[in-house]
């Protein structure tokens, strides 16, 4: 918001200093735009305002005599709020005590001490002496809401914050809360483990240490770890997320809101599996045939190895588009004729020019997502589409053949179940539907998991976008799909069968028809099996370069852990391995890597100009003074 | 059914109860035969917002608690959109010392249905919905025999009286929560959920009962609209008060002789209430405190009993008229226990939504606790002051909270010795006494 | 909540299976009825009589004796403390908040009726009708 001019502006005062925000605008948030800070725990920007924990009281006239709550009152022409009088000092200060009447003041115990916000608010705004002297009330604890969460109930001041975001967000309801006053507590239904795949968002949410990571628990202070905001490797959404990395260990993955990609959310497969990154089976160094080598030695073998045989390449799903550069180069030159696959791809073709940003999801009127189950393709996506629908209003028709988490919406969803004449004929009698008479329509596929031809899906796809007037939008799965199909690395083929050698970037099994094997990643899996070398890879915690996710976005990796000899970048390996072959790799660095792939393919332009710079830190708002 | 305790039978302010005890008057033969059902076929000859005015000019206040002007909150309905909008209608009596609601259900049940059925049609709905508490068996049961009857009689239904303008009542049965006399939190319950407030603005009349415009009136509220419209605005104001006009039921109970519902004349004093009409204090004893109007409202001192039963006369005395519960307690009461006993319910029934109300009221049931155990100390009496004062004036989402805290302000302010005396010499006169007088 | 009301009615009191059904029936989250079901106090999520003595001690019952009352009634019913069972499952008491009928104060809810004016002897009357009640049933 700060940085649109306001149109509808709307001109107020608070605490003396006057400030201009678009109409519609809360209290709350047009003081922060002056660094005013109103304490908040049930408040949240990305939740619908509830007005339950009555931190933020404050004085607002024209208004009732009494304090009034800064998270629910929108701002109004000529308004005075003032947050520095006697009573709401008093007000707020009486409400942070009442928190602690029965915290457990564990803090020296607790995952969240050092970046918790009733530490923060109890220190500038809450009394400074206690007069609790009363026994504290006792709930069970911690409790398992899943293998991923733990719950303390003591911790928990019921800002609801968890449970809102299950209902609006999520559209879950196996986050409740369970009877009523002060023995109201959060629950999950009949103590079932939470199966929501974006359960960690509460984490992030909780403005307590009620909601702590389970993998991250008892792990480090926050004051001991430095972060970087970096890009989830996981799909082809390109989640922002923040790595906190400490003593050379990734320790924790939490979101880096980034409302053009992923409005604040990330799934749980982003945010807890990274623990490979630490693990002490890590590879450090080369080996080949089960020996260790040195780099130069490995080299050697592998070339040896694949010298005259049938080459095949498997690709990591979040291969950078500098590697796919390099590999492209590549395979059109010393490695001619060799097949590049990736697995996890979608059979998605190369999207052709500009495709519907995620962000524009918020505005279609009509959402129509055909053969992809969103949920697990593309999990911060549906997210989206549901905050399009339920806070937007659009209306949504499914193309699929199983019921999807999106039907979930009890307000009528259009689902169609794609016949005998597969999504063609279903995509053709959809185009008179009523829901798509109001633009704009924002029309998503996937590849039905292979099912069907994917050229097909995309183009009965297309044809209904133009029919009714519709933006496309590809579901890529893979991380860097779409990446590597801007630089054509991928062939049609699916899998290495028939190869006589083969390099098996990250995860992946040789075929039986290879006689050379060659593998590159940071683990050795089961599936790798033997392989004749074994080169070792940093992971996405590690490696330098860029991804392109579905929408065609390129975002920059900012690595929080460093490249430790003897381990190389990718990008350096495969230089490597270009000048052994004269391939013209004569790159001097990454920066000119990205400055031909910007060359090569239009759609990764944005890898000719810098990176956009970090987001600017949080600023510090001060509060007025304590009481 | 059990004997009549209230008003009943002819007196010039007996404008709801004249006909109570009345053989028959619950059914529909029975109600129509003393000119029953006949101010709503004339009403639905009428313009609403004639109606709305007409109730406007009556200067009738909500009888529910808060005692805003009806015919204001009607005008509040935005203009019809051609969706649905409701009548909700607030059963859900649960205020402590209030009972006047199940008297008027269970002694007129088609004079409520008529009042709600005038004002459904008023605000222009088709649909009302009755709230009723889960505990009254009986007034629900009364209430779905004569809603049976109306449908049977076509008074309910597509074209009542010939009017092309359906009509329609359905009755929700509550489950036990004080909080859903809370109008928001009724529209929660009334929807299914869990009964907890809305943060306000919006207001139930732009978006309430599943998110449609909605009104929402107490039984005894919408009870006095047919007298009203029958006999015109301008006999009502010669009822009352000139602000806090007609009459009203105080159910007046507790250290008393003859505890009753009795419709009284708004702007009487107490001393006629407590002293006359519910027949004083038992013998030997003395009146000591009252609270005038629910538990919610201020307890006052029984040197207060001249106050009058007006609202603004009890906003000056530093209490309120409330629900119209009228509770008294004599001289064996110790006012602590009373405050104690009142805080638990208010603890018990905090719906747990926002903090203040949710730790506030459980904080002060231990401090009072522990000053009743004789633990207590000059230190708990300050706590006790301060988490009170931490409860009201806004600090709460809705008004529950204010009210434990004016349990406790209230009371620790009239009757400051008592607390003194169990926080710091650990002792308590009124028990002594009592166990002397059983001795 | 009508439909837990049904389900209430088979058990007397409300099971994670029974609220699970009934939320299956309504198309509902098992976890969002349960919230609703322990926030109402008439909602029972523990075993209780096949009687039960709601009887309120709020200000204007307990001003005119409702905690002897209550005492009295856990007395006649066999129990220590109020909310246990009676040893044949045929009653429990419940310490309500105001039932709305203090003019006969003190007074209680009883099998879908109120009862009022309570005594000691009232209290014995009606505990005794129904142990018979179910004497003669099981005799006859």
């Amino acid at each position: 918001m700060p940085d649109q001019p306001p149109q509808d502006g709307v001109t107020l005062t608070i605490d003396g200093r006057s400030v201009t925000v678009p109409k519609g605008t809360l209290v709350v948030e047009a003081a922060k735009l002056l660094s005013i800070e109103v304490p908040v725990f049930c408040y949240h920007h990305k939740l619908n305002p509830v007005g339950a924990c009555r931190l933020c009281l404050v004085e607002i006239s024209p208004g009732p005599p009494k304090p009034q709550t800064a998270c629910t009152t929108p701002v109004a022409e000529g308004m005075t709020v003032r947050t520095n009088t006697a009573g709401a000092v008093a007000a707020r200060a009486d409400i942070l005590e009442y928190e602690l009447v029965n915290h457990p003041l564990d803090c020296p115990v607790c995952d969240k001490g050092g970046e918790c916000p009733l530490q923060d608010y109890t220190f500038r705004h809450g009394y400074p002496t206690s007069r609790i002297d009363a026994p504290r009330l006792h709930f069970e604890k911690p409790v398992p809401l899943s293998d991923k969460i733990a719950l303390d109930r003591e911790r928990c001041v019921l800002c609801y914050r968890c449970t809102r975001y299950y209902d609006e967000i999520a559209w879950e309801q196996e986050l409740t809360t369970d009877q009523r006053g002060v023995s109201s507590f959060i629950t999950n239904q009949f103590d079932r483990p939470l199966q929501s795949i974006f359960s960690g968002n509460i984490i992030d949410l909780c403005p307590v240490g009620a909601l702590t990571s389970r993998v991250w628990r008892f792990e480090s202070r926050p004051w001991d770890m430095d972060h970087t905001a970096s890009v989830c490797s996981k799909c082809a959404v390109g989640c922002n997320v923040t790595m906190w990395q400490r003593r050379h260990q990734l320790v924790r993955v939490t979101s880096h809101e980034n409302d053009a990609v992923d409005d604040g959310w990330i799934c749980d497969r982003g945010r807890f599996d990274y623990t490979e990154v630490n693990s002490p089976d890590r590879l450090r160094a080369p080996r080949v045939k089960g020996a260790h080598a040195t780099w130069n030695d490995a080299l050697d073998a592998l070339l040896d190895g694949v010298r005259g045989k049938k080459l095949g390449i498997s690709v990591r799903q979040d291969l950078t588009n500098e590697e796919a550069l390099l590999l492209k180069r590549l395979v059109d030159g010393p490695w001619a004729g060799a097949r590049v696959v990736m697995p996890r791809r979608t059979r998605i073709p190369a999207a052709e020019g500009e495709t519907l940003h995620i962000v524009e999801l918020e505005r279609a009127r009509c959402i129509v997502v055909i053969a992809s189950d969103t949920a697990d393709d593309v999990p911060v996506v549906n997210l989206r589409i549901k905050k399009a629908v339920s806070k937007h209003g659009a209306r949504l028709i499914l193309v699929h053949p199983d019921d999807l988490d999106l039907d979930r919406w009890p307000h009528g969803v259009h689902h169609v179940r794609p016949g005998a004449g597969g999504y063609a004929e279903a995509l053709r009698d959809l185009r008179d539907h009523e829901y798509l008479k109001e633009g704009p329509v924002a029309v998503l596929y996937g590849d039905a998991q292979g099912s069907e031809d994917g050229g097909a899906i995309a183009a009965a796809a297309a044809g209904l976008a133009q029919a009714v007037g519709g933006k496309l939008m590809p579901l890529y799965r893979a991380t860097n799909e779409r990446g590597a199909l801007a630089l054509s690395l991928l062939g049609e083929e699916t899998d290495l069968e028939g190869c006589e050698a083969v390099l098996i970037i990250g995860p992946g099994a040789p075929p039986a028809s290879a006689r050379f094997t060659a593998v590159w990643d940071f683990l050795l899996r089961p599936e790798h099996g033997e392989p004749d070398v074994l080169l070792p890879s940093p992971t996405f915690a590690e490696q330098q370069g860029s991804y392109t996710n579905l929408e065609g976005r390129v975002q920059f990796l900012r690595p929080p852990l460093h490249v430790e000899p003897p381990l190389r970048e990718s990008w350096d390996v495969l230089l490597d391995i270009g000048q052994r072959l004269d391939a013209g790799l004569d790159f001097l660095g990454i920066v000119q890597i990205q400055k031909a792939a910007a060359q090569a393919a239009p759609a990764l332009a944005a890898l000719a100009g810098p990176p956009a710079p970090a987001a600017a830190p949080t600023a510090v708002l001060y509060g007025p003074a304590r009481p | 059914m059990a004997e009549l305790r209230g008003s009943h039978g002819k007196a010039k302010h007996h404008l709801l109860t004249q006909h109570f005890g009345t053989e028959g008057l619950a059914t529909l033969k029975g109600y129509q035969k003393l000119g029953g059902y006949e101010t709503l076929e004339r009403a639905l000859g009428m313009e609403p917002k004639a109606l709305v005015d007409e109730v406007k000019a009556s200067g009738l206040r909500g009888r529910g608690g808060a005692g805003f002007a009806t015919g204001v909150k009607w005008s509040f309905m935005p203009p019809p959109d051609g969706g649905p909008r409701y009548v909700v209608v607030n059963a859900d009596e649960s205020e402590p010392g209030t009972s006047k609601d199940r008297y008027l259900m269970e002694n007129s049940p088609h004079m409520v249905l008529e009042g709600i059925l005038i004002a459904a049609f008023a605000v222009q709905s088709h649909q009302a919905w009755i709230y009723i508490r889960g505990e009254y068996d009986h007034p629900y049961q009364m209430l779905m025999t004569a809603i049976g009857e109306l449908r049977e009689a076509k008074i309910l239904g597509d074209r009542p009286f010939g009017k092309d303008y359906a009509l329609d009542i359905q009755v929700y049965r509550g489950h036990g929560a004080y909080i859903c006399g809370e109008e928001t939190a009724l529209l929660e319950s009334l929807e299914g959920k869990r009964a907890q407030p809305r943060s306000r603005p919006p207001y139930p009349a732009a978006k309430g009962a599943w998110a449609r415009p909605t009104l929402l009136n107490n039984i005894e509220t919408l009870a006095t609209v047919p007298w009203i419209i029958k006999h015109g605005a301008a006999e009502y104001t010669k009822f009352g008060t000139e602000k806090n006009r007609g009459t009203r039921l105080l159910s007046v109970s507790g250290n008393i002789r003859k505890p009753g519902v009795y419709e009284i004349e708004i702007g009487v004093p107490f001393t006629h209430v407590i002293m006359e009409l519910a027949g004083g204090p038992f013998e030997g004893r003395q009146i000591k405190a009252f609270w005038p109007g629910g538990s919610s409202a201020k307890v006052l001192p029984a040197s207060r009993m001249d106050v009058t039963t007006d609202a603004e006369a009890l906003a000056a005395a530093d209490s309120m008229a409330g629900s119209g519960g009228c509770m008294v307690a004599d001289d064996t009461a110790c006012m602590v226990e009373t405050t104690y006993r009142l805080l638990k319910f208010y603890a018990y029934e905090s719906c747990g939504k926002c903090t203040p109300c949710r730790v506030g009221g459980n904080w002060a049931v231990r401090t009072v606790a522990k000053i009743l155990a004789g633990e207590g100390s000059r230190l708990d009496l300050q706590i006790l002051d301060k988490i009170q004062a931490g409860l009201q004036d806004g600090r709460c989402l809705c008004g529950l909270g204010d009210s434990a805290g004016w349990v406790v302000q209230s009371a620790m302010n009239h009757f400051p010795e008592e607390f003194e005396e169990h926080a710091v010499r650990h002792t308590c006169s009124v028990k002594r006494e009592r166990a002397a007088a059983s001795a | 909540m009508p439909a837990l009301d049904i389900a209430q009615e088979e058990a007397g009191y409300l099971t994670p299976e029974s609220m699970t059904e009934v939320a299956h029936a309504l198309n509902l989250d098992p976890g969002y009825v349960e919230g609703v079901a322990t926030f109402y106090s008439l909602f029972h999520l523990e075993p209780v009589g096949e009687h039960r003595l709601y009887i309120c001690t709020n200000l204007a019952c307990m001003l005119r004796g409702a905690y002897d009352i209550l005492a009295h009634a856990n007395r006649a019913i066999g129990v220590a403390e109020t909310g246990e069972v009676s040893e044949d499952g045929l009653f429990s008491t419940e310490e309500v908040e105001c039932l709305g009928a203090c003019e006969y104060a003190p007074m209680m809810r009883l099998d879908h009726a109120y009862h009022y004016d309570l005594t000691p002897e009232k209290i014995d009357a009606l505990v005794a009708e129904r142990r018979n009640r179910k004497g003669a049933r099981r005799h006859g």
